[in-house]
């Protein structure tokens, strides 16, 4: 393999990672806050993705002018999520969350259907065809900016959890709810803070995701169960170890449907049985405690 | 007007009732001292006041304020902090970080870095481990990081649920000497404790529950030289 290939499968490799990171952050800070898997949370990628679709194909708003009109809308949607329904299910068993979550994930996926019909739609804007290269490696505008936006996010994540009071808060209420209760902080609106950014987070993904790739209203589920795969190679609840996952698994992704003939079909297997050997070897993943 | 006053509590766990009708006082700068066996309640009344736990029926008053319908943010806010039995400091946390988030609410951040110097002057060894992980410390280490973080919020009354639970007789005498100078400053304490003469000592009103229900209640000496106690705490007086 030549060094100019290298970069580029490596490139190529950085842009999924980027995507998996962005969606598996939010889910694995509500976990880590609330001890709540958020089945939906796929779901709000796909939701993240149509509202800018239709902000692009009604109103020709360009995605990256509609990104923080998304982001904003979509940590509504996630606050609303947490007040009107999954606030029910915090001192619940885990059936009934699991039940819960995944009930909005359904409904979700149908109203998208009923809404906007099962039909592929794509953002067609200059910079997704446009290609950027550097010393050989080519990758699209569109994908550069993709992997922009999720590195500056998952900074902006760490500055948030580690610089700031109520980042401070929110480890807090994830390492012990009761000792976080008698600081004085208030547990109810950390829990809607954490769903807000996991939203948003997600609905960053559907930005990039509608560009790069189709929407439609499955969309959620795939993201949805990649997520999952990464949070839990990452370690649940760790949201460095999301990111390292991430990276981890995006780089893999590539480099099978690269190097292996036919790889591209083996591309979507690879995270399972990745992560079915790690479990084997380091069940908590890979920064899990316990 | 006694600054805490509990009057006619009851506490359920579901359909368990493990708190009947306790009432108690602990007038401003005292220290008050709640005893009795294990499982006999003192921790449930101590999470009822910082509103852990919703009482059923009763009435729990702060500087006269009913305080038992208020989120346990809004109790501390009034200037009540409370220590948890077992420590619970964050132990993934600094031990900084873990001072920071007791003077969290609104109230104590203006003056949180004054008060931050107070709190690692009255436990020095905070100081030199300030950049440690709370969960790395000793047992003692970290029952003067749990105390350090409820005075963060400078609170007027301090719950600590048995802080000298494990530790050594010398780290036991450190702590205690701490709270009773806290006490001689002004600050008004109420303490879980299982070592009778130990509390009763430093203590001005005692009360002791047995199977959720008050049993003695009075002065620190009453208490102290009560039958009843000889009875309860046979063996240990």
């Amino acid at each position: 393999m030549s060094a100019a290939m290298l970069a580029q499968v490596t490139a190529n490799g950085l842009s999924l990672a980027g995507l998996y990171a962005l969606v598996a952050v939010g889910l694995t800070l509500v976990f880590g806050v609330m001890r709540i898997l958020n089945f939906a949370h796929g779901e709000f990628v796909m939701i993240g993705a149509y509202l800018t679709y239709w902000l692009f194909a009604l109103w020709g708003v360009d995605p990256l002018l509609s990104f923080a009109l998304v982001l904003a809308l979509m940590a509504l949607l996630g606050a609303l999520v947490q007040v009107t329904l999954v606030t029910r299910v915090l001192a619940a068993p885990h059936l009934n969350q699991i039940l819960l979550t995944f009930g909005i994930a359904v409904t979700l996926q149908n109203l998208a259907l009923l809404l906007w019909t099962g039909d592929l739609r794509a953002i067609k804007v200059w910079y997704a065809s446009t290609a950027l290269s550097v010393a050989g490696v080519s990758l699209s505008l569109g994908r550069t900016v993709g992997i922009l936006i999720a590195a500056t996010l998952t900074v902006g994540l760490y500055l948030l959890l580690f610089r700031t009071e109520y980042g401070r808060a929110l480890r807090a209420v994830a390492q012990d709810p009761d000792a976080a209760l008698v600081m004085g902080i208030p547990i109810q609106r950390v829990y809607v803070l954490a769903m807000a950014i996991g939203a948003a987070y997600a609905g960053a993904a559907g930005v990039v995701a509608s560009v790069s790739m189709f929407t439609y209203p499955l969309l959620g589920f795939l993201f949805g169960l990649k997520a999952f795969c990464v949070v839990i190679l990452g370690g649940l609840g760790s949201v460095f170890g999301a990111v390292l996952a991430s990276l981890f698994l995006g780089l893999v992704e590539s480099f099978v449907g690269t190097l292996i003939p036919q790889g591209g079909s083996w591309a979507e297997a690879i995270s399972f049985i990745v992560l079915l050997l790690v479990l084997l070897v380091r069940p908590r993943g890979i920064l899990g405690l316990e | 007007m006694p600054l805490l006053e509990i009057e006619s509590l009851d506490v359920c766990y579901d359909d368990l009732q493990v708190l009947w009708s306790v009432s108690l006082q602990v007038g401003e700068g005292e220290i008050g001292v709640l005893l009795g066996p294990n499982g006999s309640g003192k921790s449930t009344v101590m999470n009822a006041i910082s509103g852990l736990v919703r009482p059923r029926g009763g009435a729990i008053r702060f500087r006269g304020e009913r305080i038992d319908r208020l989120p346990t943010h809004a109790v501390i806010d009034r200037g009540v902090a409370h220590v948890l039995e077992r420590r619970r400091v964050f132990p993934l946390m600094s031990v900084l970080d873990n001072l920071l988030l007791g003077g969290f609410i609104p109230r104590s951040r203006p003056t949180r870095a004054e008060q931050l110097e107070r709190v690692l002057g009255l436990f020095p060894v905070l100081r030199q481990r300030r950049g440690q992980l709370a969960g790395t410390l000793s047992g003692g280490e970290q029952q003067m990081l749990a105390v350090a973080r409820g005075l963060m919020s400078r609170p007027s009354l301090l719950l600590v649920d048995e802080p000298f639970l494990g530790l050594a007789p010398m780290v036991a005498r450190d702590l205690l000497d701490v709270l009773v100078r806290l006490n001689g400053e002004g600050m008004t304490i109420l303490l879980v404790e299982q070592n009778v003469e130990m509390a009763l000592g430093m203590a001005h009103r005692g009360v002791v529950l047995e199977s959720g229900r008050v049993a003695i209640s009075g002065s620190a000496r009453e208490v102290l030289e009560s039958n009843e106690l000889r009875q309860a705490f046979l063996g240990v007086v």
